[in-house]
């Protein structure tokens, strides 16, 4: 029994502190002025699939930005941004089909609304509204992604420079 | 009970309060429950009171300290009571009845809302803070002042400074959006009026970096008590709140400034578009959190964007639940081009 609760605790300690470690990691990127950390969530449908053709026609994209694929950006709750604000990302990006153009036929209607409640609201907690955007690239615009996103991380490491 | 012995306090209030509970007598025979306030122990302070039986009519208080809204018990007597439930209501306090009914979560044939006119309330934090405790004995409140007698001196007050926030800009004080009995007060509220959301004009021209550390040093005292939520008459999750769930996990329970501000943004975007601002999460916060600044922050955006004021209207849908194919106020920024 007790051996039991001791392998339970020593797994416990193992998480925590490979979560101390990953706190440091962040850390360090976080110090480098020129390195920057931008979310982009992408829509299953249009603009994955748009920056994926990016990819295919050897587009070159910026390396800073982590791609979290999501159904339709109607899935976004505003909450997840800021949760990727408050576990220190520089930038976030949200990206769906365009209006009218929704897999879901009405997803992104939603999400327009929130997400500009929420580009509003940004600055009353104290985070620069610039640090969030939301585009709509479709599969096909493979082109328009490398442009939003490229002017996107310039944006972010200009920002970073002047200390967000 | 001292409320109720000040002579001067129930000759000045009696008219209102008896036509109350002239009302409440009245309707007393198709109701289970009626929710009304009843004097406290504490001076400056009432109660609220669960009325079962004919004869507790007769505690029933109506005056300046009646501050709490009693619309936070609509939605959960409503689902406990299968009978009709009678609530007192201000014309403020009606408003979050509105929005239960516009969003079917009471129905409009099972609560009563008795909705009396107004003179405003004080606010008694205000007034505990500007005499720096808790020592007030007993309070006489009439049109001409407050004046307190304390422990160690009395004061003679003047009335416009002390009454809640949400009372400089009311304009519904006897002209209540809606009610199912409405009473008439010959009392006006005594104040110099304030333009609607000048507090949070002013607090947006101040700096990201001074924003910042505002909210950080004002949310390092937050201990997530949830008094904030429990208290709100339109947060009716409770079991489902996902600042409790264990997966996925959206907040530790450590206690400190990020994780407090983390759960004011749960109840900003859970009351986005639905907010009423009644100030109640603001009064009953043990850490005196200005939390009523992000709520109106947030309600004054969706007012320039989609032309909606939460809690006046039991036909509009909420506008986060709805949208328009071309949204006339949304200027998208456009990046390709930056």
């Amino acid at each position: 029994m007790e051996n039991n609760i001791d392998a339970e605790r020593a797994k416990v300690e193992k998480v925590m502190n490979e979560k101390v470690i990953d706190e440091n990691i962040m850390n360090e990127v976080s110090a480098q002025k020129d390195k920057v950390r931008i979310v982009a969530f992408l829509c299953n449908w249009c603009s994955y699939a748009g920056a994926d053709s990016a990819g295919t026609s050897r587009l070159r994209q910026p390396e800073d930005v982590r791609i979290i694929r999501v159904p339709c950006s109607g899935r976004i709750n505003p909450l997840i941004i800021l949760k990727a604000f408050s576990l220190g990302a520089d930038g976030v990006m949200v990206s769906g089909c365009h209006p009218n153009d929704c897999h879901y036929s009405e997803g992104n209607f939603y999400a327009r609304r929130r997400l500009e409640i929420l580009k509003e609201f940004l600055p009353a907690i104290g985070i620069d509204s610039k640090r969030f955007v939301y585009q709509w690239v479709s599969a096909s615009e493979g082109q328009k992604w490398q442009k939003v996103i490229t002017n996107f991380t310039k944006r972010i490491k200009n920002l970073k420079v002047e200390g967000i | 009970m001292k409320e109720k012995e000040n002579p001067a306090n129930m000759k000045q209030k009696s008219i209102i309060e008896s036509k109350l509970k002239e009302k409440i007598i009245e309707k007393f025979d198709n109701l289970e429950l009626v929710i009304a306030y009843s004097g406290s122990s504490k001076a400056l302070r009432v109660n609220p009171l669960f009325i079962e039986k004919e004869s507790d009519i007769d505690n029933i208080v109506f005056n300046n300290l009646c501050v709490n809204n009693l619309a936070a018990y609509a939605y959960f007597k409503s689902r406990e009571i299968k009978g009709k439930i009678g609530i007192v209501l201000k014309p403020c306090d009606a408003k979050s009845i509105v929005q239960l009914i516009s969003e079917q979560l009471i129905s409009r044939d099972k609560i009563l809302s008795i909705v009396t006119g107004c003179s405003g309330v004080i606010d008694y934090k205000k007034i505990y803070k500007f005499i720096g405790g808790l020592k007030v004995i007993s309070a006489d409140i009439d049109d001409t002042g407050i004046r307190l007698k304390t422990i160690d001196k009395d004061y003679n007050l003047n009335l416009n400074d002390f009454y809640a926030d949400k009372c400089y800009s009311c304009k519904i004080y006897d002209n209540p959006v809606y009610s199912d009995e409405f009473i008439e007060n010959d009392k006006k509220p005594n104040l110099e009026p304030v333009e609607e959301y000048v507090d949070i004009e002013e607090f947006e021209r101040l700096g990201l970096k001074e924003i910042e550390s505002y909210w950080k040093s004002e949310f390092s005292r937050c201990i997530r008590c949830y008094a904030c939520r429990n208290i709100c008459p339109l947060e009716v999750c409770r079991d489902r709140c996902i600042a409790q769930l264990e997966s996925p996990q959206w907040q530790s329970q450590k206690i400190n400034a990020a994780e407090g501000k983390f759960f004011q943004m749960i109840r900003v975007f859970h009351l986005a578009g639905r907010c009423t601002e009644c100030g109640e999460c603001e009064r009953v916060c043990p850490a005196n959190i200005p939390l009523v600044k992000l709520m109106k922050k947030v309600n004054k955006d969706i007012l320039k964007l989609f032309g909606y004021r939460p809690g006046y209207s039991i036909d509009e849908k909420p506008p986060l639940l709805t949208f328009k194919n071309i949204e006339e106020n949304i200027k998208e920024e456009n990046l390709v081009n930056e």
